[in-house]
């Protein structure tokens, strides 16, 4: 049993509807089987304005515990940190989450915009959004690197854009089932079981890319790392094992990984020549090579493979 | 004797997004609403000076419910821009993408955000209300669990061709990203079939698709839900009870003029993509309805005012293309604002200078349009309808519904009709120029406009569904679709305004609301009600 509850500050409403895509359990199997009582909801609250405004100072009295906070969004500080770019019931959103934060068994980020701060806190950062306890890779962010939770755990980091309904809802049952001690976090306080793996274990085309062969928009078969950006080898999350919507995953699809758990996302800061292409030293050389390796080392092993003559694409010529 | 309240609801909640209402109420019924969008990111900003292709990845993030259209738009955008070439097996996987996730959004709308409110003790004396608690209350209700489970299928096909949704990337200039086999298409039949047999057929119609489509008029619809036990105890034959019984057909009209971009570009229609031929091409045909009569649609007549936006530096009136990218003003509160002023982070877009309701309705509108060439969808109902019945919240709530059997048949054959051995995707000559992509999001007309110089942003505008219905009062002093069908609705318990909330989600807004109530004799706020 547990009490959450869930907002959203300068958020898409992505991780929401990722969350209502969760299969074992549902959503409603959360609720009914697992003992998640959702206190209030943006996109399934039944309770209206002042209704609102009452459970939350009830929850900042101590009148109603709350469990777990999740917040969903970027947090929005501008303009010059009053934070009124954003109200939410009737006050900027920034103060509600300063004060909430206060009383929170946990604090669970979902997403990039609540991890570090995501797409509306790329250059210029129109809004000064920030991530709760991160701000890109600079831990800090909103509450500051110091902060924890009464639960004693710094801000549970569920990142990607969105986050995957399983990461989503197998932490919220940790915590309801008294598990939490269990969850390990990394240095970007992202829990260990579902970030530790790269998004190229499990990848179809890992043949491909150990063998060098190319692949691109619209044919089947080929690795995406060398022309169209694909950041598999170089990010830690588990989407070629625990498939989204049940079925597939961005390299499964031929869609190059946009690396979209790790902070800094998008990367480059979309800049002319990052969207979709592989940067290259002098257009041949990779600028990011697979995590673990040194940049010599890859060259040598890469050039090695492109220039054995035995290999060619293994491609699916089947359809 | 007359007095008049105001009254302030921050926040609604279940519209997505952040929106603030002021309502002033005269004797229970609403005199004068003010919409106010309190939420700034300031996408097209950040746009400003990156890759061309950026809207692909930064668009569907806009919006985490239409990331699929979105990117429906940045990628045709680009096409026209760049004059590209699109083989049909790529129109036909963007179309596959755009009906999934619209489908998906019919269940999921209807039993998370629009029919709790119909659980609401308003109803309690109503015949029916034992019924619709039994069906529909939130978690509990019996079809509740069933729509919402069965929400993510379709999604499921767009993630066999995007990998995933939400927030995929797979459409792209010149094509798709993804190459299918047989074995994604089979998957995708089977899925499809998978939630008509769980959801769409047993528990929302009960009937078959085939005879669900026969309905032409309003008479017919009549006719169907009396035809037997299993049309009548239908979820859809419950809403149509209900929805007269409750008398959602009574409230909430709106500005009775309607917009539609339009969508579903034909596969054999729009090989070479420019905006001229764009109108042709589409299944789903766009156009403007004045009330009386169709109008086709020019992207040319559409323009944004921003008296009443929180925006300096802009003028009224300008076409997407002359906007300056967004200056943000200072915010007040909601009780703080001065709504003769600037008052929201909307803009207020205008057709022609008028207001227009855009969504599930304006699109069945065009749809009746007698003028709709062969390929494109013909169905006379919703002409019927608005003229037997015209706007309310149940005739927009209809129409959404509407939808679903006809989707899924389109999405049946669009995947029967990709050939595995066509091309996918043709790769494009990258220049600088203009262009303009367009949509229907599953909750209404849905544009972007992209200038492109030196290889980079200069200027990118998107007009979403909501600017459409939820934006400010105009230069003029006209109000927006929202502020006028929240206008004359009755609230009948000010401490649980639910009827405000019913209007609101009847457009499926994209934000969250606040709403709002003076003492006009006094001009002293008067203090709150407790909500």
């Amino acid at each position: 049993m547990a009490n959450v509850l869930w907002l959203q500050g300068g958020a898409c409403s992505g991780n929401t509807m990722s969350f209502l895509n969760a299969e074992e359990p549902t959503v409603v199997e959360l609720i009914t089987d697992f003992g998640l009582n959702i206190l209030w909801h943006p996109t399934t609250g039944l309770q209206i304005g002042d209704q609102v405004q009452e459970l939350l100072k009830d929850i900042l009295a101590g009148k109603i515990q709350m469990d777990i906070l999740v917040y969903e969004g970027s947090l929005i500080e501008g303009p010059n940190k009053t934070g009124t770019m954003n109200y939410f019931a009737d006050r900027p959103m920034m103060d509600w989450i300063k004060e909430l934060s206060a009383v929170a068994g946990y604090v669970v980020a979902i997403g990039d915009c609540a991890t570090w701060g995501g797409i509306p806190a790329v250059a210029p950062n129109p809004s000064e959004s920030t991530g709760l306890q991160f701000h890109k890779k600079a831990k800090g962010g909103f509450l500051g690197a110091d902060y924890v939770s009464k639960g004693g755990l710094p801000v549970i980091n569920i990142p990607g854009c969105p986050a995957h309904p399983d990461w989503i809802t197998q932490i919220l049952v940790a915590i309801s089932i008294g598990r939490i001690g269990d969850v390990l976090i990394d240095e970007y306080h992202r829990p260990k079981t579902f970030f530790t793996d790269f998004v190229q274990d499990g990848c179809t085309n890992v043949t491909n890319f150990a063998q060098k062969v190319d692949g691109g928009f619209g044919t089947r078969g080929g690795c995406l790392f060398y022309e169209v950006g694909c950041r598999g080898p170089m990010t830690r999350a588990s989407c070629n094992n625990i498939l989204w919507n049940r079925q597939s995953s961005k390299t499964r699809s031929n869609h190059p990984c946009l690396g979209c758990t790790e902070p800094g996302f998008p990367h480059n800061d979309l800049m002319k020549g990052s969207v979709f292409k592989t940067m290259k030293y002098m257009g041949v050389f990779p600028k990011e090579v697979p995590t673990g390796q040194s940049k010599l080392s890859y060259y040598i092993e890469a050039g090695f493979q492109k220039i054995k003559p035995s290999n060619k694409k293994i491609k699916e010529t089947s359809i | 004797m007359s007095t008049i309240k105001e009254l302030n609801i921050s926040p609604v909640g279940r519209v997505e997004g952040d929106l603030d209402v002021k309502v002033y109420i005269d004797n229970g019924k609403v005199t004068r609403a003010h919409t106010q969008a309190a939420m700034f990111r300031g996408f097209e900003k950040i746009m400003e000076g990156k890759d061309p292709q950026s809207g692909l990845i930064v668009t569907p993030r806009i919006c985490g419910i239409c990331g699929g259209s979105h990117l429906y738009c940045a990628s045709s955008a680009l096409d026209t821009a760049w004059g590209t070439k699109l083989p049909p097996n790529a129109l036909l996987l963007r179309a596959i993408g755009q009906a999934t996730e619209t489908i998906q959004s019919i269940p999921r709308w209807f039993y998370a955000i629009f029919a709790t409110d119909l659980a609401n003790k308003k109803y309690a004396n109503q015949p029916l209300y034992a019924e619709v608690v039994k069906r529909w209350s939130a978690y509990v209700g019996e079809s509740f669990q069933k729509g919402l489970t069965a929400s993510g299928l379709p999604v499921q096909v767009y993630a066999l061709f995007g990998g995933q949704w939400p927030h995929s990337s797979y459409m792209v200039p010149g094509g798709v990203m993804c190459a299918p086999t047989l074995k994604d298409i089979t998957r995708a039949h089977a899925i499809m079939v998978q939630f008509k047999n769980d959801w769409l057929e047993p528990i929302w119609l009960g009937c078959t698709i085939e005879r669900y489509m026969e309905i032409k008029s309003w008479d017919d619809m009549l006719a169907w839900v009396e035809e037997n036990d299993s049309h009548k105890n239908s979820d859809l034959g419950l809403l149509i009870r209900a929805g007269i019984e409750f008398g959602l057909d009574k409230f909430g009209q709106g500005v009775g003029k309607f917009l539609a971009t339009g969508t579903y570009l034909h596969k054999d229609m729009y090989n070479t993509p420019t905006i001229d031929g764009r109108n042709e091409a589409l299944i789903s045909s766009s156009g403007f309805f004045d009330g009386e009569n169709w109008h086709e649609f020019d992207h040319l007549k559409v323009s944004e005012d921003v008296k009443h936006s929180w925006y300096d530096n802009q003028k009224d009136g300008l076409h997407p293309w002359d906007e300056p990218l967004p200056t943000p003003a200072k915010s007040q509160p909601l009780h703080e604002t001065d709504f003769d002023g600037q008052y929201s982070w909307s803009k207020s877009p205008r057709y022609d200078g008028h207001a227009c309701e855009t969504g599930p309705l304006a699109r069945v509108i065009m749809n009746a349009n007698p003028n709709n060439k062969d390929h494109q969808i013909k169905d006379p109902l919703f002409g019927d309808i608005m003229k037997k019945m015209g706007p309310s919240v149940f005739t927009r709530v209809l129409a959404r519904v509407h939808e679903a059997p006809r989707l899924y048949k389109f999405i049946e054959q669009w995947l029967s009709e990709i050939d595995l051995n066509a091309e996918f995707y043709i790769k494009p000559v990258e220049k600088d120029g203009k262009g303009f992509g367009a949509t229907e999001a599953a909750r209404g007309a849905l544009a972007h406009w992209i200038e492109i110089k030196d290889g980079v942003i200069k200027n990118y505008q998107v007009m979403a569904p909501t600017t459409w219905n939820v934006g400010p009062n105009d230069g003029k002093g006209n109000p927006g679709p929202i502020e006028s069908a929240l206008t004359g609705i009755e609230i009948e318990d000010p401490s649980d305004p639910v009827e405000v909330g019913i209007v609101a989600r009847s457009f499926d807004s994209c934000l969250v609301c606040t709403v709002h109530a003076h003492d006009e004799k006094s001009g002293v706020e008067l203090s709150k009600f407790k909500l």
